[in-house]
């Protein structure tokens, strides 16, 4: 979903506009503070070299994103969550030219959750990230590596993959932590062919382990079926499988201690119709060796598995049908000062192992929250 | 609900709608899963459990979430612990966004809407304090600047056993209105509980009074209100600006401060960075005194009252090795 930048500021600042206008909450004017959602603002900022910069545009300093959040109790029965982003317009988002300048505005979330339902079952109506593995729900500015994985990329997509419908959630009863998110939603977003009007279905278990009082264990499955966007009109359909694995240790008996976080994640997308058998999968390690310092390593592959080079049918109005081998290598350090900064340099290698292509780059990467921004649930 | 047209597609229609199954029955179970005549208290931290536990007796069943050894402003928010939420009726929490960094994000994953807040089940233990207890509560402009985590003034008033009083007291009214059965039960342990904090006061107070050196240097603003109880005085704070590690210079000025003004007691938590603080005790010639900043933070410190206990021996005994070094460092 596209709307101007240049709209979208107009109203938010409008909207704002009463509230500043009054510093203490007046009753008379209408224009109390007191009910305000909280509102934070997150930018990411990056530097780059690329030493092939194949699409001509990788070498440089950019805005990465701005993430504008909204976030308060409707009444009683919901609470509300907003999320907006602002990112650099790509080909797919609909723009002609790749190099775009411009920036896109995307409804990344906007939601709300049901806060008194029976039995604890959780239910959420509106556009919301899905819950498919640990990668694709996040935003930006919670990715452990400047870019997503090329698994994420190329069969999910590279932004926060988000759509419209209902998701419920239900605690499973079992001596661990587990829960069941099922959902249905409208497919408008890549890998989903947004002109078919059948709808997307899906599902993720969830099980943690306490291994320790400082180590958890994380082992989940995920599975959604869609039109495939390979296929405009013409109802072929997608099934994706996905697996994770994430294992936390946080030393508990020391503030900002040693913490190590290991993740290893795996999706097949099953097309119905397309040839070869595309997988993919990362790994990476994130370890906080100093106080405000971690370091991270990384290494993935998304392979579409195909035996030659063919041109997928449909692809020329999508430019992420993956057709080589891809792999990443990818090592960062990352410094943490407080919870709202950071500030990144991180090494990224690429490699197509059948086109033999390659590409190294440099990125630095400044992320930083103003506002009052929830912290990211474990 | 799920429009699902292609042959292939049939059997995963069909595996959904077991899943869907599945999830009713499961949710039927939660719900028949209830009636139990204890009231389930789970407190953010360990002196709230504790606290709870005095109150509560018999009648209640406390669980907490902050284990005793951990930072209560840093703990990660695992699910783990929303599954502790979730059965709760009453939930007791330090307030003045102590819990800011992960309780909002478990009641979430929690739902449980008896402990949302402005119901009955939710109890912010600040309210506790009276008009002007608060302290260090920032004048003018607030920003980050001056750090991340004691916005609304400084959270740590457990320390001081006359809040524990109060708390004790703000529980049981807030009991008694859950169980109003066991109404007079839960006032009357909470009269027992303020007589046995006030009577073991006056010892610790005299413990504390008979020591020569006042000054203290404290890593995190984490003992104010314990200081100002027992009547020390604060030379300077290592962290600054809570929740930022402190800037070398800082750290400099503080040590040339502690030599002039000196001899002081460097006071650390368990979870802080202790070798930091170590250097500035080393630097300033002062014993370094690492402390319970919680109950159950340490073995010893098996209990609210016990953490005072080990709290103020351990002072005693940290102003004799800051005088045998302190003459050493001297001569
Ligand atoms: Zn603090």
């Amino acid at each position: 979903m596209l709307v101007p930048a240049r709209t979208l500021f107009l109203l938010m600042i409008l909207s704002g506009l009463p509230a500043l206008a009054s510093a203490q909450s007046s009753t008379l004017t209408g224009a109390s503070r007191s009910m305000n959602p909280a509102i934070s603002v997150n930018g990411l900022i990056r530097g780059q070299t690329s030493r092939e910069n194949p699409t001509g545009d990788l070498n440089g300093f950019k805005l990465d994103g701005v993430e504008l959040q909204f976030i308060s109790v409707v009444d009683p029965f919901w609470k509300a969550n907003f999320n907006i982003g602002m990112h650099p317009a790509h080909a797919h988002d609909g723009e002609e030219d790749g190099h775009d300048e411009g920036m896109v505005v995307h409804v990344e979330e906007g939601y709300i959750d049901g806060q008194s339902l029976p039995g604890g079952l959780g239910l959420r109506v509106g556009k919301f990230a899905l819950p498919f593995g640990k990668h694709a729900p996040l935003h930006m500015h919670q990715f452990p590596f400047s870019d997503a994985p090329v698994v994420i990329a190329a069969f999910i997509g590279d932004h926060i993959f988000s759509d419209t419908g209902a998701l419920g959630t239900v605690t499973v009863p079992v001596p661990w932590y587990a829960d069941f998110r099922i959902y249905g939603v409208n497919g408008d977003t890549m890998p989903f062919d947004a002109h078919n009007k059948n709808l997307v279905g899906g599902g993720r278990l969830t099980n943690l382990w306490d291994m320790t009082e400082d180590s958890t264990l994380e082992l989940s499955g995920s599975y959604l079926h869609g039109p495939d966007a390979r296929h405009p009109g013409e109802n072929k359909s997608v099934d994706m499988y996905g697996a994770d694995l994430t294992w936390k240790w946080v030393s508990s008996a020391r503030t900002r201690g040693p913490a190590l976080h290991m993740t290893v994640e795996a999706v097949l997308p099953d097309y119905e119709e397309g040839e070869g058998d595309p997988w993919g999968w990362y790994g990476l390690v994130q370890y906080r060796f100093h106080r405000n310092w971690w370091a991270g390593l990384a290494a993935g592959q998304a392979d579409a598995g195909l035996d030659h080079h063919e041109e997928v049918p449909g692809h020329e109005d999508h430019d992420h049908g993956l057709e080589g081998d891809l792999r990443e290598y990818k090592v960062n350090f990352t410094f943490v000062p407080s919870e709202f900064s950071s500030l990144r340099a991180e090494m990224v290698y690429y490699q197509d192992k059948v086109t033999m292509e390659d590409d190294l780059r440099f990125i630095v990467q400044a992320n930083f929250t103003i506002g009052s921004h929830p912290a990211h649930l474990y | 609900m799920l429009n699902i047209n292609s042959n292939r597609s049939a059997g995963r229609a069909a595996t959904v709608r077991m899943c869907v199954f599945a999830a009713l029955i499961v949710l039927s179970l939660t719900v028949s899963g209830q009636a139990v005549a204890k009231v389930k208290v789970v407190a953010t931290l360990a002196d709230l459990a504790w606290i709870a536990e005095q109150v509560g007796g018999d009648d209640v069943e406390v669980s907490f979430l902050c284990k005793g050894h951990r930072d209560p402003h840093f703990l990660p928010a695992k699910p783990s612990l929303a599954r502790k939420l979730k059965k709760a009726d009453l939930l007791v929490y330090n307030g003045l966004e102590l819990e800011i960094g992960w309780l909002p994000l478990l009641l979430d994953a929690a739902r449980n809407p008896r402990i949302r807040p402005g119901q009955q089940g939710e109890l912010n233990c600040a309210l506790a304090l009276g008009e002007g207890e608060i302290l260090e509560v920032p004048v003018g402009e607030v920003d980050r600047s001056q750090g991340d985590i004691h916005p609304l003034g400084n959270p740590h008033y457990l320390l001081d056993p006359r809040k524990g009083i109060a708390v004790g007291r703000l529980m049981a009214d807030r009991l008694a209105r859950i169980d109003p059965a066991a109404a007079d039960r839960y006032r009357s342990r909470a009269e027992h509980l303020a007589r046995e904090i006030e009577s073991r006061m006056e010892d610790w107070e005299a413990q504390v009074d008979s020591l020569a050196v006042k000054k203290v240097i404290v890593y995190h603003q984490h003992w104010e209100y314990l200081v100002e109880w027992l009547g020390l005085e604060i030379l300077g704070v290592i962290e600054n600006r809570p929740g930022i590690s402190p800037a070398p210079r800082h750290v400099e000025g503080l040590i040339e401060l502690g030599r002039l003004q000196g001899p002081v007691l460097v006071i650390a938590a368990t979870w802080d960075h202790i070798e930091a603080a170590g250097r500035v005790a080393e630097k300033t010639g002062s014993a370094l005194v690492v402390l319970p900043g919680s109950t159950y933070a340490t073995e010893e410190a098996a209990g609210y009252l016990d953490m005072f206990e080990v709290i103020c021996g351990k002072l005693e005994t940290a102003e004799e090795t800051a005088e045998e070094t302190g003459a050493e460092g001297g001569s």
